[in-house]
């Protein structure tokens, strides 16, 4: 039967009766609002618990009082273990190769001289960037320790050059947090529209509701919108925790950063539909949401870099919306940029969610139709 | 097509790949009529009934709903029928009282007419004391009342019903056909699928669907007199007896039985025209007053239509 795919009636009917399945099923309420929470804290803190005792090897050429004090704050520090001693510089960076220590100090033979004469004196530090999680610790802590042990003076008594290796684009700040929040708006959003569609295509009330006048979209936006805003709520949670149990500040514009993630919302609502259009069961429905979901987390660049993949591989990448809307986040969050920045990444993510909810659309409209 | 029909449908079919499930089907149901359509299970009833709501595009032929074309028209033959599914299709999460807001939204009912209609309906099948009680925590009978009231809260012209009474007890069973009994003096024209042969002969007129092919259509007297249902030259009587058995397998033997079926506690014969019921008492082992002439019920009916198609 001939039915207007953009024909918006019937949206008021299909939320008000939306609204009362979201608050009447209770648990899901409550697991939609504290997983993200949940993971945010699991995630954030297994990332924190490594900033101690990193495993770290030393080259002193130097021998002096000063170096051995140095290294004595090293230890006092907490932030490094020292494992080796290196006998010489080749030795040092084959230890960081190897992967046996981490983090590298190598002090030069004019250590003591230099300070002793009040010059600053230079200590290379060389810290495996291969594992953000350790390696931004690292490099802060070397710095820190560094500082210090100046003391007051204005120009460094001790400089301390870090050097990190693998990696060298690594973020300044940290670098899986801010990336959590799109995992986890997709995750909850994609999860919630695909159980509703299907769980109304499987309990046999979908035929019930299109034998009334309800348009395509009327039925798809009613559906979408309660789990719209609790995916919208879960953003402002994970935002929140992000600055009060972790601490990272918000460089850029609020505004900008909400406004985007909204946009966002769109394509994991979009990809919510793609999966309900496929599924005939929830079962299916899950299935369907973790195979989106995997490749998601794993090519979007939430755990490492694009440019460190393979190129065909960034190619799938480049298809993803969670890929542009953790360079919008990072963009935003740490390096404090705006639009100007962003604009090519805000273009791709807003076309993927326009091609995402008008195919999806088209898709459940016929499958509806059979 | 004369003014007084309501559904009329022509030469539809459903093709699911090389299976013909419904096999160019037509029929036509007046206005007001309560017609049964009948049918074992996978005959193509419900894939029929979702073709005439739409919810099913057909691969062939067409249908109108009070002269609305259901593949051109579809919205306004939405708004002229209601359908009452197989399973239960309400939402049992949300009360009896929301599930009827949620329908009267759908069909953008304003508010006044929305609550006007909703405490009808709920006065119509008795709800009342369940208005505020989650749809899924009512017993069966009462929750197809309750998917009754949704169907017909925008005043349908047309009702098509899919088993209603599948799986709900003989008393609410009756209930509902008293309610649908009211409908149809209103005029509402009912389309109703089912396999209680007790509930066919409730109905005006019935059809009969088996394997896609629509194999009658009439009043139950129209088809008790088919010829073949009770073939020239033969006639039908009952027989009782304490051992239906043992009288079946007897009768199957007598040269002048055409057809015996057990039914209830008695035999049903198709015997050659002019055998005397004293005759087939004697045969039988029964006294002669427990011997008689009968009208072939529809379920008589259905299954000498059935085996016709078989041989």
């Amino acid at each position: 039967m001939n039915r207007n795919a953009l024909d918006l009636g019937g949206y008021d009917a299909v939320l008000y009766k939306e609204i009362r399945h979201v608050l009447r099923d209770r648990l899901t309420l409550l697991f939609s609002i504290a997983l993200p929470l949940l993971q945010m804290i699991l995630f954030g803190y297994a990332i924190n618990t490594k900033v101690e005792h990193i495993r770290s090897a030393v080259f002193n050429e130097d021998r002096g009082a000063r170096s051995i004090a140095f290294l004595d704050s090293l230890r006092a520090s907490k932030s490094f273990d020292i494992q080796r001693n290196a006998q010489s510089r080749t030795e040092l960076s084959n230890l960081i190769v190897a992967g046996t220590v981490r983090v590298a100090f190598d002090i030069p033979p004019n250590f003591t001289a230099d300070i002793n004469a009040d010059h600053p004196a230079a200590v290379q530090v060389l810290i495996d960037g291969s594992d953000s999680s350790v390696a931004q610790p690292a490099y802060a802590a070397a710095t820190a320790i560094g500082a210090a042990a100046s003391g007051s003076r204005s120009s460094p008594l001790i400089d301390v050059r870090p050097r990190v290796l693998f990696n060298p684009g690594l973020r300044s700040a940290n670098f899986l947090v801010p990336g959590l929040i799109g995992v986890i708006m997709q995750l909850i959003t994609m999860f919630l529209t695909a159980l509703s569609i299907v769980g109304e295509r499987e309990r046999g009330t979908l035929d019930q509701v299109m034998v009334t006048p309800i348009g395509a979209l009327g039925l798809m936006l009613g559906k979408v919108t309660p789990y719209a805003v609790i995916g919208f709520l879960d953003f402002l949670l994970v935002v929140s925790a992000m600055q009060l149990v972790f601490h990272v500040r918000i460089a850029g514009s609020i505004a900008l950063l909400f406004v985007l993630s909204a946009g966002f919302l769109l394509a994991a609502l979009g990809l919510g539909l793609l999966v309900s259009s496929a599924a005939k069961t929830q079962v299916q429905a899950m299935l369907g949401v973790l195979a989106l979901t995997l490749p998601s987390i794993l090519l979007s660049g939430f755990f490492f870099e694009l440019y460190l993949m393979p190129p065909v591989m960034q190619w799938f990448s480049y298809a993803i919306p969670l890929t542009y809307f953790l360079e919008i986040l990072r963009g935003i969050i740490l390096r404090g940029a705006g639009l100007a920045e962003l604009w090519p990444a805000v273009v791709a993510m807003m076309s993927l969610a326009i091609v995402l909810l008008i195919a999806s659309s088209i898709r459940l409209a016929r499958s509806s139709e059979s | 097509m004369s003014a007084v029909t309501a559904i009329d449908v022509r030469t539809i079919s459903k093709r699911y790949g090389s299976h013909l499930v419904v096999n160019g089907l037509s029929l036509q149901v007046s206005r007001g009529e309560i017609f049964g359509f009948l049918g074992p299970n996978g005959s193509g009833k419900s894939t029929t009934i979702k073709m005439l709501c739409g919810l099913i595009k057909p691969s062939g032929g067409s249908a109108s709903i009070c002269g609305l074309d259901v593949a051109t028209q579809g919205d306004a033959v939405r708004r002229t029928i209601g359908y009452m599914s197989q399973s239960f299709s309400l939402y049992s999460d949300l009360t009896v009282e929301e599930n009827l807001e949620f329908y009267g939204r759908a069909y953008g009912l304003s508010k006044a007419k929305r609550e006007e209609r909703i405490d009808e309906m709920i006065r119509f099948s008795a709800l009342t004391p369940y208005r505020r009680q989650l749809a899924g925590t009512l017993s069966g009978g009462w929750k197809q009342r309750l998917a009754l009231a949704g169907a017909l809260l925008h005043e349908p012209a047309v009702l098509f019903l899919d088993e209603p009474t599948a799986g709900i007890d003989p008393v609410a069973r009756r209930d509902l056909w008293d309610l649908l009994f009211t409908l149809g003096e209103r005029g509402v024209t009912l389309f109703v699928t089912t396999h209680y042969m007790d509930e066919a002969e409730r109905c005006g007129r019935v059809g009969y669907i088996w394997n896609g092919d629509l194999i009658a259509v009439g009043t139950r007297d129209e088809l008790r007199h088919l010829p073949e249902v009770t073939p020239t030259g033969a006639a039908r009587f009952q027989a009782s007896g304490r051992d239906v058995v043992a009288m079946l397998g007897t009768a199957r033997k007598l040269h002048y039985v055409r057809d015996a079926t057990i039914f209830g506690s008695g035999l049903h014969l198709i015997v050659d025209a002019g055998t005397a019921g004293s005759r087939i008492a004697a045969d039988l082992a029964v006294p002669p007053s427990e011997v008689a002439p009968i009208e072939p019920s529809l379920e008589d009916v259905f299954v000498a239509l059935t085996r016709a198609r078989h041989t």
